[in-house]
């Protein structure tokens, strides 16, 4: 998947702004949004909040879970654990990615946040890169990888599917009278 | 401007209940996500797309009529923009493997059972036919029929090649479940079964091995 | 050596990198045809030797030829799908109006190919939704935000936007404004994107 629809994905999560504008409620097809006052906190999916940021129209409020010192447990955890630590959001790296770009201004300790969520990316996936190839090596039957997110996924997506699928391919034209692994002549 | 789909009598389907226009959109996001990630053709939902593309030409008729400098247009607009990004996507996820596998899918098509669900929507059905048509005709004209008598013509079935089912394939599943059966590949009786939980929403990630012929990759859900 | 011309017609096109349409081959399949003919009338006659002389010695070259037949068929029809393969995708890259100098690659029955191809998508967004039609060749990237950034390259004075609000355009200045607004600013150099 494309990282661009992945981050397109992460739109959709719901994040709190406070708008600058008045509107009344509006109806849009995937749901009811508003309305808006002034100073008054409003939930809205992130593509719409980040519109109104750029045009000025609100101040975002960063999502719980992107603070300092949470951020700073999961990554201890993350670096104790062999296993994967449970995500902040389903999209933590994308919108950290999009949040600290557009909306920075509105993120306290903008850049120990962007440091740590590249820490807790980079573990993971280091992480998910030693039990993949251990799980192609060994044949494993069975690996517990608990909370994974998309992105992650992404990351090794073609690679794994590919050679799980080239070596299953391989296995089976090992198969005696086995009608998958034959060259199909025509 | 958030009529229930049952107000406009759009649904035709009577196997669906009565769908919220946003619950039809969350239906075709997972149509979207299960097309492009499983690597053979899925039944066609033209219900979902129907539907999706009857509220979308509701919105544009509606933004028409808006008055200049309105603030919600935009926002209309914006929400419109993402919806036929993922239908468009969506429809051409499908178009492109039935180019890639057009005789297998005419073949599918034509060999599924009385009241058994279609694969191919009547466009799509018309389109298969005519690219089948369009290459064999090609292939005939440009080649085929300057060599000798008995080489004219080439099976497709055999020459196209078929989609490989036989994919691991990362799977969501929406609730949790209990024992997912998994056919042994070998005589071992191996299980390849890869599970990651998110505790958060109780969402499984599965990546399982798909059997020949198992054509339900990634919607599993169970009430 | 039997078959070389075939396996020469798919060493070629894979070596020209994906997507691209070298000139169609026309020397080159006519080649092939050719040696098929050949190989055709040599067993045409082997075989009713080997029938009427009983001469069962020829069958095995009869096999052979055979084998060499199947064999080029199946490499020009590799060649000739794999290349209607990267015109397909030139439709959706380009358009239905493909640049002169991809068309001079093609060969007749190839343009032809397109020309239905190009019918037939066509007819099938038509039909999409009951009849209202979508095309999906277009919306290929998710939508970004309606707003682009966007850097003044000359004075353009005073500009109106969507809600009403006027903006100064002056050289230097960076804005955030509607992409469609933009698009024909840009087009005449007055504006310039800025991506961050």
């Amino acid at each position: 998947m494309d990282p661009a629809e992945v981050e397109f994905l992460s739109e959709k999560e719901i994040v709190k702004i406070i708008p600058n504008f008045s509107l009344d409620k509006i109806y849009l097809i995937g749901g009811d949004l508003g309305p808006f006052n002034p100073g008054l906190p409003v939930e809205v999916p992130v593509w719409l909040a980040l519109n109104l940021k750029q045009r000025q129209k609100c101040r975002i409020v960063p999502p719980e879970w992107m603070d300092v010192e949470k951020l700073e447990e999961i990554r201890e955890l993350e670096r104790k654990e062999g296993t994967f630590a449970p995500v902040p959001s389903p999209y933590y790296m994308e919108l950290t990615k999009l949040l600290l770009n557009h909306a920075s201004d509105n993120i306290p300790k903008a850049d120990e946040i962007r440091t740590l969520v590249k820490d807790i990316w980079d573990t993971r996936i280091a992480k998910l890169r030693l039990s993949a190839d251990s799980f192609i090596n060994q044949q494993e039957a069975h690996a517990k990888l608990d909370n994974l997110t998309l992105m992650e996924i992404n990351t090794i997506r073609s690679f794994f599917l590919d050679s799980l699928n080239f070596m299953y391919k391989l296995r089976s034209n090992m198969q005696p009278a086995s009608s998958k692994g034959k060259a199909m002549d025509y | 401007m958030s009529d229930a789909l049952s107000d406009d009598g759009s649904h035709e389907d009577s196997q669906e209940d009565v769908m919220t226009p946003a619950e039809l959109i969350v239906k075709l996001e997972e149509a979207w996500l299960n097309e492009k990630f499983s690597p053979e053709l899925m039944e066609n939902r033209s219900e979902v797309v129907e539907c999706v593309m009857e509220q979308l030409t509701h919105m544009e008729a509606n933004l028409q009529r808006v008055k200049k400098g309105d603030a919600k247009a935009s926002i209309h607009r914006m929400e419109i923009d993402r919806i036929r990004f993922v239908l468009s996507s969506y429809l051409r996820s499908r178009l492109q493997k039935i180019e890639k596998f057009f005789p297998h899918v005419l073949e599918r098509e034509k060999s599924r059972g009385e009241g058994e669900p279609s694969l191919l929507s009547p466009e799509e059905f018309a389109f298969a036919k005519e690219y089948l048509a369009n290459t064999e005709t090609y292939l005939k004209a440009v080649a085929l029929k300057r060599m000798p008598p008995n080489l004219q013509t080439v099976d497709m079935i055999k020459a196209v090649p078929q989609p490989y089912l036989d994919s691991f394939v990362f799977l969501r599943v929406k609730e949790r479940q209990e024992n997912i059966l998994v056919e042994p590949e070998t005589d071992d009786q191996r299980e390849f079964v890869w599970s990651c939980a998110v505790d958060l929403n109780v969402e499984v990630c599965v990546l399982v091995w798909m059997a020949p012929g198992d054509h339900e990759p990634a919607e599993i859900t169970r009430p | 050596m039997f078959c070389e011309k075939s396996t020469e017609l798919i060493r070629d096109l894979q070596r020209v990198h994906d997507g691209q349409l070298p000139a169609f081959s026309e020397d080159g399949l006519r080649q092939v045809l050719q040696e098929m003919e050949c190989l055709y009338e040599q067993n045409q006659s082997d075989v009713n030797e080997a029938k009427s002389e009983g001469r069962a010695e020829l069958i095995p070259s009869i096999k052979l030829r055979h084998c060499c037949l199947l064999r080029n068929q199946r490499c020009v029809t590799a060649y000739l799908y794999d290349r209607l393969l990267r015109i397909r995708a030139l439709r959706w890259e380009y358009g239905s109006v493909l640049p002169a100098n991809i068309r001079f690659h093609m060969c007749a029955e190839e343009l032809q190919w397109f020309s239905h191809y190009k019918k037939s998508l066509a007819s099938f967004m038509r039909a999409l939704g009951g009849g209202e039609g979508l095309d999906i060749t277009q919306d290929m990237k998710p939508p970004k935000s309606l707003y682009i950034e966007v850097r003044c390259l000359k004075d353009h004075g005073e500009f109106e936007i969507d809600d009403g609000t006027v903006i100064l355009l002056k050289k230097n200045s960076q804005h955030f404004l509607p992409r469609w607004k933009c698009e024909q600013l840009i087009r005449q150099g007055v504006l310039e994107h800025v991506v961050s």
